[in-house]
């Protein structure tokens, strides 16, 4: 799960680690008091998950209060869904660096990358100046050594008390990456101040959804979300992108289904939505034929070709949700794997033509997106 | 001879009493499989499909020989069973638990790499030698997917799998070794390193890659094949080709590999030391006949 920046600098805090003076606000109203604890300049911040948001101009430097008051309603009011912006003391900046950890999964080992020039892409930086990335790697059972992060400092350059203080930053976000079951923890850019301060001027923390269990929870909120139905699928359990085609998938397995959306796209046809309803979902053919049904798709189509998820389960979930949901669209199944002649007895007894070839099943679904009868 | 398993090799079943162990553990004898006993703490004494149950790996290794343990134990429990089973001296470990927490699985793949053992998975259906045995769950009664040949597969999805190999069998092909590594970001085993197992493998002519978008391992079987270590005919099937970014992570993924890891650059890869990439499952077997010819198949 990834977090918003004013998550990922509660974290931060928590272990240790300086961020710029701050207030989160949920509506234009809060922003007086936002400002009363706060002084000019200040940044406003849009919280959303994205990348890429000063260049889509979601974040902003504002020196009055006029400014402030006019520049925090446009982003509220933009096009991007903004329900938070973090409003932030501007900080006197010297020098921008770059800081992150993630594990390295062919080593087996947690993957400090640190660079000199801050506030950059990094994933550009790595194809242009691979040589400008500085990279440690830190053996899980040892932990992260003292000579380690003295290897990241001098390679960035820092001596005397600014090494100090970036050493303490270093084993505070190690002690975080680990402490917080984390996928990547990144501080881009972590400023340098005119004062000889380190704090993080931006933060991005992705929890590992696998230890979920062992994690304080941050709830689902429709915060985290793109659209509704992607919030109400993620409710179930159910994966669920939206996409604005004619094809809704209803399909079982990662790898399957993606490779059913990279089908449809040869043949010339568009997906509304991609669905699995496979693994630990296989008997919610009726939540998932609901959400299919929300799109105006032409026509849904399912594919599987389950072990555990059995193809005759899977067969009467489609004929138990046809008959409760009396989708107004026409069904394609091609519903294969273990115990799949009685699937195809159960969708023969419904009055559904069963395929059994993912390619067939594929070009008779885009053929009547575009207009063939079924 | 096939690879990781075959109908000789003694398994062990951790969690054996649980409803999918004693399930899957009738299956695995029913496709072969010698499996000599189980663990669940607490049940020693009791027996599934006439096996003896031991409270601990370390019980059951001292009573009789173990050379594989097929490991079905949920998630948040898998580090402490893959660690219990390389200390009773198992070098061959299978997972199928769907969800360890990523910070353990990097801790599991750097133990197995330090004690020179190969853990598989998790996140997948597991290993299986058509006609021999299997470590995991596989529906191998079906025929037009499980028929036994000489194309080894290696694989991260469960579906996939049945739906790429159908194709292979279609084309008149069969399955040597079938090693499923799982849809996790950090497995236990990585592609690259199954391969020389398939290149000493004297009943495997080619290896099929079910790979997908993301990291580096297609890479890294490419490089393996350009070394020279791995010499055999290789075909890729690579999921996700149309797939818009950003939806998933991504981010770490792109850093490691420094630009590696789109599917344009694993095609590349590919293809420079002589592999194919199928743009369709159904071409799969379409390569193999190319690459192979008349090879007895």
């Amino acid at each position: 799960m990834k977090l918003f920046e004013y998550q990922a600098k509660e974290t931060f805090r928590k272990f240790g680690i300086e961020t710029p003076a701050g207030v989160l606000i949920k509506n234009a109203e809060e922003l007086s008091d936002a400002m009363a604890k706060t002084s000019f300049p200040i940044v406003l911040k849009s919280q959303l998950l994205m990348g890429g948001r000063g260049k889509k101009g979601l974040i902003r430097l504002v020196s009055d209060e006029a400014q402030a008051r006019k520049e925090c309603g446009e982003l509220f009011d933009s096009e991007y869904n903004v329900r938070k912006i973090l409003v932030e003391q501007a900080v006197d900046i010297k020098t921008e660096l770059y800081l992150s950890i993630t594990v390295d999964p062919v080593e087996a080992k947690h993957m400090i990358i640190a660079c000199g020039d801050g506030g950059v892409e990094i994933e550009t930086l790595a194809v242009e100046s691979p040589e400008r990335i500085i990279r440690e790697y830190v053996d899980p059972d040892r932990g992260l050594m003292p000579f380690q992060i003295k290897n990241v400092g001098f390679s960035l350059g820092l001596e005397g008390d600014l090494l100090k203080k970036f050493s303490a930053v270093l084993a505070n976000l190690y002690k975080a990456f680990v402490s917080s079951d984390a996928e990547l923890i990144e501080i881009n850019p972590l400023f340098i101040t005119g004062d000889g301060n380190i704090i993080a001027g931006d933060g991005k923390l992705s929890i590992d959804d696998n230890s979920d269990f062992r994690q304080p929870s941050y709830g689902k909120t429709r915060d985290y979300y793109d659209s509704d139905a992607e919030y109400e699928a993620s409710l179930e359990g159910i994966p669920y992108l939206q996409f604005d085609g004619d094809i809704s998938l209803m399909c079982a397995g990662a790898g399957l289904t993606t490779t059913v959306y990279d089908l449809i796209n040869y043949e010339g046809g568009t997906v509304a939505n991609y669905l699995e309803f496979g693994g630990p979902n296989y008997k919610k053919a009726v939540r998932a034929m609901e959400l299919c049904l929300k799109n105006d798709s032409k026509v849904i189509l399912v594919v599987t070709f389950g072990t555990i998820a059995r193809a005759d389960v899977m067969a009467e979930g489609i004929v138990d949700a046809i008959s409760r949901l009396k989708p107004d669209r026409p069904i394609v199944t091609c519903i294969r794997g273990t115990n799949e002649e009685d699937a195809s007895r159960i969708l023969k007894e419904a009055g559904l033509v069963p395929l059994y070839d993912t390619e067939e099943a594929v070009r008779k679904a885009v053929a009547i997106a575009k207009g063939e009868k079924p | 001879m096939s690879i990781f398993i075959d109908e000789t090799t003694k398994v062990l079943i951790q969690g054996i009493t649980g409803k999918e162990g004693s399930f899957w553990t009738n299956h695995m004898i029913g496709c072969g499989t010698n499996v000599v006993a189980g663990v669940t703490p607490g049940k020693e004494g009791q027996q599934v499909e006439g096996r003896d149950v031991y409270h601990s790996v370390r019980r059951a290794v001292d009573k009789v020989e173990v050379e594989a343990s097929m490991l079905f134990v949920p998630p948040r429990f898998t580090k402490d069973a893959v660690f219990e089973a390389l200390d009773g001296g198992i070098k061959k470990i299978v997972t199928v638990a769907d969800g360890i927490p990523l910070h353990d699985a990097v801790q599991i793949r750097k133990a197995a790499m330090s004690e020179g053992a190969m853990v598989i998975g998790g996140n997948t259906s597991g290993v299986i030698s058509p006609g021999r045995a299997m470590m995991g769950f596989f529906p191998y009664w079906i025929e037009r997917v499980y028929k036994q040949g000489r194309i080894g597969v290696m694989t991260r999805s469960g579906s996939l799998t049945n739906e790429v190999t159908a194709m292979v069998v279609k084309a008149g092909f069969g399955v040597s070794s079938l090693i499923g590594i799982g849809g996790d970001p950090v497995p236990g085993t990585r592609f690259a390193e199954m391969l020389p197992l398939y290149e000493a493998d004297d009943q495997t002519d080619a290896v099929v890659i079910i790979g997908e978008l993301g990291g580096t391992m297609e890479e890294e079987c490419a490089e393996m094949k350009g070394l020279g270590i791995f010499t055999k005919p290789l075909v890729a099937f690579l999921g996700g080709r149309t797939a818009p970014e950003g939806k998933r992570m991504g981010h770490a993924g792109a850093i490691v590999s420094g630009g590696k890891g789109s599917v344009k650059d694993k095609i590349k890869a590919i293809e420079s030391v002589g592999g194919k990439v199928a743009e369709r499952p159904r071409f799969v077997g379409d390569y193999l006949k190319e690459l192979l010819g008349d090879r007895v198949r």
